[in-house]
């Protein structure tokens, strides 16, 4: 008996774990259906997990504020501790409660047990002395003493089985005190991993497997079409907890608070009271049945305490007394940072969009200037109010052929709300030019052009998305192959057009002018000049362009063609930093410490550049309006019309 | 909503669409060669089009026939086939640059001048002496308005042939026909006077042949007053009268309504109201008209900020907003204006140079813009040099600010310095006269140029040899201007403090006192404009001059203005006498006056004496720095007027310019024409 003890306590932890997984499973099944594939997802999951949360985990996170908290640190970490503590925890059951495999199999424990350690140290770094703020603390900091306990107890436990001292007995007081530690070590970290800090590890796995997005795994470009509302729901969108999908839950409660995703957040960073971390707690403790933040170690969301915010499964999660604000819902500018940088693989943007469907088709509770735009867009398609056809008054005198008019085009051009604003007439200006250089003579539809629907979405309104976006694809499909493809200036029109119009039967080859102007100038069509200034250059990736459409290198290519040399920011490519347009947050404009594209600005000061490039008409308008002094903002098609011109 | 969008939304009048609400109405710009649109003419026009603008309306009071001369202003003459292939090449410049393009033609009847071209008797409805152009013309017959009517066809065949989108037909500033409208020049009891169906007539009959001779895919616009301000002349119930009568017939495609008569200088000076008025005197008449008419409707008089074009159209007064001087100070007001540059566009400020200079038969210069008009030699717009060079200008007048300016757009670095504490030279003391405080928006608009520029402004720096040395500079450009010139004539008693200089009173430096003398030799803006600044306060004033009249050197639109003041104030003008003699008795001084021709004395008592004789150039620095200025100061005549590079000059040490007063008193165009043909290639 007195050598089964070890044994014993773990088999006793692992059935309490058991228990509290099959208790947190039902908390998963309040949620919605939603089809999975389980099998092929559990025949997937080791894969996802050695290279899209391996890829993950090994990115340095965002701003780390602690020497060493790099993600070559944390994959560290992981694969030594993690991957000893399971060795361990077989070779413990093997060892002490069926006495196998005799010295040879103690001295393997031993082993695996003295690698734990090795991964302990680097625990010990990651939280001692401190911690970098995005860290949660609470049993989080209590893990580096349950990992010393346990090794320190199932060390001794072993020592008599490997033949290094005789077998001793529990009964004395040192051998109770160190069962008690050996207890307390079993249940900190076995069943922990049903309730504490460790529950990433069991949840992070079923995630893995049934995550609601299996498309994103092994994707070269990023699955991030929202999905449309399902047909069949109680309520459009979600009010409670269990309107959400039960994988959504699940995937909720993968969360390891690691707050990547709170240091990658551009609301988070300019002091609006949204912190992506803290929303996904939230949304795991209003799961339960009394749920409330004040179990929550982490960072707060700017602005607001912690401590206030209760809710339960079947009760409304938004509210200023429920669990997560308004604001909070509305501060996101689905810049889809968080997703990109989130390790376990958590769809931050989903959940949001969900939340704000409901807020917006049900309670018409889009907050300030949102409802308006949202009744703009109703009555006359455009976002700014103005009627379609005004969208090419800018253009008089560049006589662009309507669609209508002309048999076939190999550019259509998608204008965009960038038509209505003269900042960014000034960036079509110059690309019907430079697609003219090129000896493309673009279409457009004209008044027929309607609104993308990217903002209506955004704000939680999928009818008028819907309505918008039906009626452009029967614009465009009773022009079928009239055009070669649609080129547009506006990352939100490439989303949508081209990765959410399929959705709803609209199949077009949509193309960024980033991409295209590289492939004119890589083919020869256009001739830039040298850049000779010697000016400082930097780039500023549209979130919309990057993160959801994976294309980073285009936009470089097109300055590499002009002769500039980008001196890059910190956050660049797949990982810029959001210019604060997104989401419709200009319009439900929730107020901050700061202004989202200032510290944008603060990114480009960093550079010393002179001028930023955007590719984007909605970085160009959100970065010049950040006063001056500031670096000068030009669009991709600007700055190469120059130097084509230059060229001449 | 942006707050131009409704300045930037098209207007498609039958088959043209004009890209946006921005116009240039018709002004004799004194650039015709022979009659006809030749390189200088159509590059002005063309900048405006390339400067983003809706239409350039063309050929201010263009001639239709032989007995309308317009040599006095080079307009174009359209009574001849030759126009046209000239007139096409116009027309695809502007085109090119994707604007519209009119011109206005007309028969000037008694507006005009006899003794010139082929000496025509001039004609008009009743032969009435026209007060402005001093023109009696002879009655016209049946024959003659046949004949014109006739020639005011082919002269709108021509121009249609010549590429235009349309032709404006004036009936505004008394013309021809509204000489027939107007029961102040029409007297006739025949068909064309008397009933307003038969003042209408001669109009009416012009418009049909016009149609009858363009066709329909011809724009056809009618300009016309809305009120003539005269009690004899047509009233603004008359005018909407006369509007609703054209329109109606349904042959005319825009309306183009001013406000004022122009057959006195009074009302003429209402015309191209200067920096007296306020912004827009006259809309409430066009805008009276609009209310009564279906087709769009043109206004331009004193609109000079997009922010006020903007509220002008938003509020619907008007469909077409003409900024036509404000199109001579920048052509490229639109594209600034487009591209959020609100603050580059250079407004104009009612110095009315353009049209003084028009009134002359000189070509139509902008006081503050060089390039305009010259276009073939000098930039609106710079690239930057291939060598940057280090350039100090000492003195931020307006030739030292265009210098800097210049210099500064090139890519070079610039210290600019100043000893006052404010920029402007002579112009901040021009802008203290009552009604000429907007002259200030010249250095206004160069201080928001030099600060976007980087220019490094030194200001309360009065620059010595040794400061400048110190900048190791590569060229200095001295623009010190000058000081009042009151010792030329020591009978003045400036040496004894027996008069002041306007410069001392506009500044402030010294108190107006209760009776003052203005003497005035130069005649220009200075005299009379400090008279009025003295008589604002309450003193009495009496300016005396050697010319012929008070403010002679100012330009006929602008002279009315300051007439008016100073006769409101009861201030004594009293021409053609010299200032003899100054002498102190008591607490008073004694001016002594002497006929210019009679030789005659006479005595006057008063507080003050003010003398405005120009200014002395300020040279001493320069000369300091010649000798050791590789080019000695001096600036090659040959290449500067033929608007080349200066010569290369090798060897040590820096170059040295002068531009503007510091060389010889002249105006703010001939300060700011020095810098820019010198400082472009630098
Ligand atoms: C130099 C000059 C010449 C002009 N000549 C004419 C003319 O020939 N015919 C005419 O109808 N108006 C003429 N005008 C008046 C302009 O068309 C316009 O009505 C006037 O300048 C007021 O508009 P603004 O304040 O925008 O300059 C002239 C104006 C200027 C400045
Ligand atoms: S999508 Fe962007 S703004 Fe929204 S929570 Fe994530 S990181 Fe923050
Ligand atoms: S949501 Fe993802 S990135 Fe954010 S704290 Fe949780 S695990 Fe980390």
């Amino acid at each position: 008996m007195n050598a089964l003890i070890p044994g014993l306590l773990v088999l006793a932890s692992l059935l309490a774990l058991a228990a509290l997984a099959v208790a947190r499973a039902a908390r998963w099944r309040a949620g919605r259906a939603a089809a999975v594939d389980a099998v092929a997802g559990l025949l997937a999951m080791p894969g996802r997990y050695l290279h899209d949360v391996h890829d993950a985990v090994l990115r340095d996170p965002v701003g780390r504020a602690k020497a060493g908290d790099t993600g070559r640190a944390a994959a560290r970490m992981h694969m030594l501790t993690a991957g000893g503590f399971i060795a361990a925890t077989a070779l413990i059951l093997a060892v002490h409660l069926f006495a196998l495999g005799g010295v040879v199999l103690a001295w393997l424990l031993l082993a695996f047990l003295a690698l734990m350690s090795a991964g302990l140290l680097r625990l010990y770094a990651r939280r001692k002395p401190e911690v970098s703020p995005r860290l949660s603390r609470g049993g989080f900091d209590r893990l580096p003493y349950a990992f010393t306990a346990f090794i320190v107890f199932f060390a001794i436990a072993t020592l008599p089985a490997a033949g290094l001292i005789a077998p001793f007995s529990w009964a004395s007081l040192g051998g109770l005190a160190l069962l008690a530690l050996g207890a307390w070590a079993c249940i900190e970290l076995y069943v922990g991993m049903g309730y504490g800090p460790l529950k990433h590890a069991l949840n992070g796995v079923l995630h893995l497997a049934f995550h609601p997005r299996p498309a994103r795994f092994g994707a070269t470009t990023p699955d991030s079409a929202l999905q449309p509302l399902p047909a069949t729901a109680e309520r459009l969108g979600v009010e409670q907890p269990r309107d959400f999908a039960w994988n959504r839950l699940l995937a909720f409660d993968a969360c390891v608070q690691c707050g990547r995703c709170e240091a990658a957040c551009p609301a988070f960073a300019a002091g609006l009271p949204l912190n992506p971390k803290k929303l996904i707690q939230d949304l795991v403790a209003a799961s339960g049945t009394h749920g409330s933040d004040l179990g929550y170690s982490g960072s707060p969301y700017p602005q607001r305490p912690v401590g206030s915010a209760h809710g339960a499964i079947d009760k409304p999660i938004i509210g200023s007394g429920a669990m997560i604000h308004p604001d909070t819902l509305w501060a996101c500018t689905t810049c889809r940072a968080c997703v990109y940088e989130c390790p376990m693989m958590i769809e931050h943007v989903d959940a949001v969009v969900d939340l704000r469907r409901f807020q917006t088709l049900e309670l018409g509770a889009t907050p300030n200037k949102a409802p308006a735009v949202l009744e703009e867009l109703k009555a006359t398609d455009t976002v700014c109010g103005r009627p379609t056809s005004a969208r090419l008054d800018w253009a008089a005198d560049l006589r662009l052929p309507l669609l209508a008019e002309v048999e076939h085009t190999e550019a259509l051009l998608w204008i965009g709300e960038g038509g209505f604003d003269m900042r960014n007439q000034r960036t079509l200006r110059a690309l019907v030019k430079l697609l003219r250089e090129a000896g493309i003579e673009p279409a457009v539809l004209g008044a027929e052009e309607l609104d993308c629907g990217d903002v209506a979405r955004r704000l939680g309104d999928e009818k008028t998305f819907e309505a918008l976006a039906r009626r452009n694809i029967a614009t465009l499909n009773g022009y079928a192959g009239r055009f070669a493809r649609i080129v547009t200036a506006d990352p939100h029109v490439l989303q949508v057009l081209g990765r959410e119009y399929p959705a709803l039967g609209g199949y077009y080859s949509v193309v960024h002018h980033s991409t295209l102007l590289a492939e004119l100038i890589e083919a020869g069509r256009l001739k830039p000049a040298a850049d000779d200034s010697g000016r400082r250059v930097t780039f500023h990736d549209p979130c919309y362009l990057g993160r959801y459409n994976g294309e980073v290198s285009a936009p470089r290519r097109v300055l590499k063609g002009i002769g500039i040399k980008v001196v890059e920011m910190n956050r660049s490519g797949m990982r810029s930093s959001c210019c604060g347009w997104g989401g419709g947050s200009t319009f439900t404009d929730v107020p901050g410490k700061r202004r989202i594209p200032d510290v944008r600005m603060d990114h480009v000061r960093e550079t010393g550049a002179e001028l930023v490039a955007v590719a984007c008409p909605n970085c160009a308008v959100m970065l010049e309006g950040v006063v001056q002094p500031r670096a000068d903002v030009a669009d991709l098609a600007e700055l190469l019309l120059a130097a084509v011109e230059a060229g001449k | 909503m942006g707050q131009f969008d409704k300045l930037l939304e098209p207007l498609r009048i039958k088959h043209v669409t004009i890209r946006n609400r921005i116009i240039s109405t018709p002004h004799a710009e004194v650039y015709a060669e022979d009659g006809v649109p030749g390189d200088r003419y159509i590059r002005y026009h063309a900048e405006k089009a390339r400067g983003g603008i809706g239409m350039t309306m063309f050929g201010g009071s263009s001639s239709v026939a032989t007995d309308s001369p317009a040599q006095w202003w080079k307009s174009l003459d359209f009574s001849n086939d030759k126009i046209i292939v000239p007139l096409q090449k116009l027309s695809d410049a502007v085109h090119g640059h994707g604007a519209a393009l009119m011109a206005q033609i007309t028969h000037m009847g008694r507006r005009n001048r006899w003794d010139g071209g082929n000496w025509p008797h001039l004609v008009s409805p009743s032969g009435l002496r026209e007060p402005v152009h001093h023109a009696t013309a002879k009655t016209i017959e049946l024959e003659d308005i046949q004949r014109i009517i006739k020639a005011f066809g082919q002269a709108a065949r021509r121009a249609k042939e010549g590429g235009l989108d349309g032709i404006e037909l004036s009936a505004d500033h008394q013309q021809l026909i509204d000489q027939f409208w107007s029961p102040r020049t029409n007297k006739r009891t025949d068909g064309y006077g008397g009933s307003f169906d038969n003042r209408m007539r001669f109009g009416l009959e012009v418009i049909e042949e016009v149609r009858r001779c363009a066709g329909d895919d011809f724009l056809l616009c009618l300009r016309m007053c809305a009120d003539e301000f005269h009690p004899d002349g047509i009233d603004h119930e008359e005018a909407i009268r006369i509007a609703r009568f054209y329109t109606e017939t349904g042959l005319i495609d825009l309306l183009s309504v001013t406000g004022s008569g122009a057959d006195t200088h009074a009302t003429l000076a209402n015309c191209m109201p200067n920096m007296a008025y306020p912004p827009e005197p006259f809309l409430h008449l066009a805008s009276g008209i609009k209310a009564e008419v279906k087709i769009p409707l043109i206004h331009a008089q004193g609109i000079r900020d997009p922010l006020q074009a903007a509220r002008i159209l938003d509020e619907g007064h008007v469909d077409l907003v003409g900024i036509t001087r404000g199109h001579i100070a920048d052509p490229h007001f639109v594209n600034k204006m487009r591209e959020g540059r609100l603050d580059e566009i250079k407004q104009c400020v009612g110095a009315n140079y353009c049209i003084d200079r028009q009134y002359q038969g000189l070509d139509v210069l902008c006081a503050q813009n060089a390039a305009t008009s010259r276009e073939a030699v000098m930039p609106h717009q710079f690239s930057k040099a291939e060598v940057k060079k280090r350039i100090v200008v000492v003195g931020g007048g307006p030739a030292g600010l265009e210098a800097a300016r210049v210099c500064a757009e090139r890519g070079h670095t610039v210290t600019l310095f100043e000893k006052e504490p404010e920029i402007g030279g002579q112009v901040r003391w021009a802008a203290k006269a009552p009604a000429r405080d907007q002259i200030g928006g010249i250095v206004r608009w160069f201080g928001l140029e030099l600060k976007r520029l980087k220019v490094d402004l030194r200001l309360n720096t009065a620059a010595d040899a040794a400061m400048i040395r110190a900048e190791q500079p590569d060229i200095v450009i001295m623009a010190t201007g000058g000081v009042p010139f009151i010792d030329q004539f020591p009978g003045w008693g400036a040496a004894e403090g027996l008069c002041v200089s306007t410069h001392d009173i506009l500044s402030g430096r010294v108190e107006p006192k209760a009776n003052v003398l203005v003497f005035d030799v130069t005649s220009l803006f200075a005299g009379a404009t400090t008279a009025d600044f003295i008589a604002n306060r309450g003193a009495l004033v009496e300016i005396v001059t050697p010319d012929l009249h008070v403010a002679e050197g100012m330009g006929g639109t602008t002279v009315p203005v300051y007439n008016k003041r100073l006769a409101e104030k009861d201030v004594i003008c009293t021409p053609n006498t010299f200032l003899h003699e100054v002498y102190r008795e008591g607490d008073k001084l004694i001016a002594v006056l002497e006929n210019e021709y009679t030789g005659r004395q006479e005595e006057r008592v008063v507080d003050q004496v003010v003398v405005e004789n120009g200014i002395r150039p300020a040279e001493a620095l320069y000369f300091e720095l010649k000798a050791e200025s590789r080019n000695h100061g001096q600036t090659d005549l040959d290449t500067l007027f033929a608007y080349q590079p200066q010569p290369e000059i090798s060897g040590e040490g820096f170059l040295m310019y002068r531009v503007g007063d510091c060389i010889s008193p002249r105006d703010i165009h001939g300060a700011i024409y020095d810098s820019l043909r010198l400082c472009k290639d630098f």
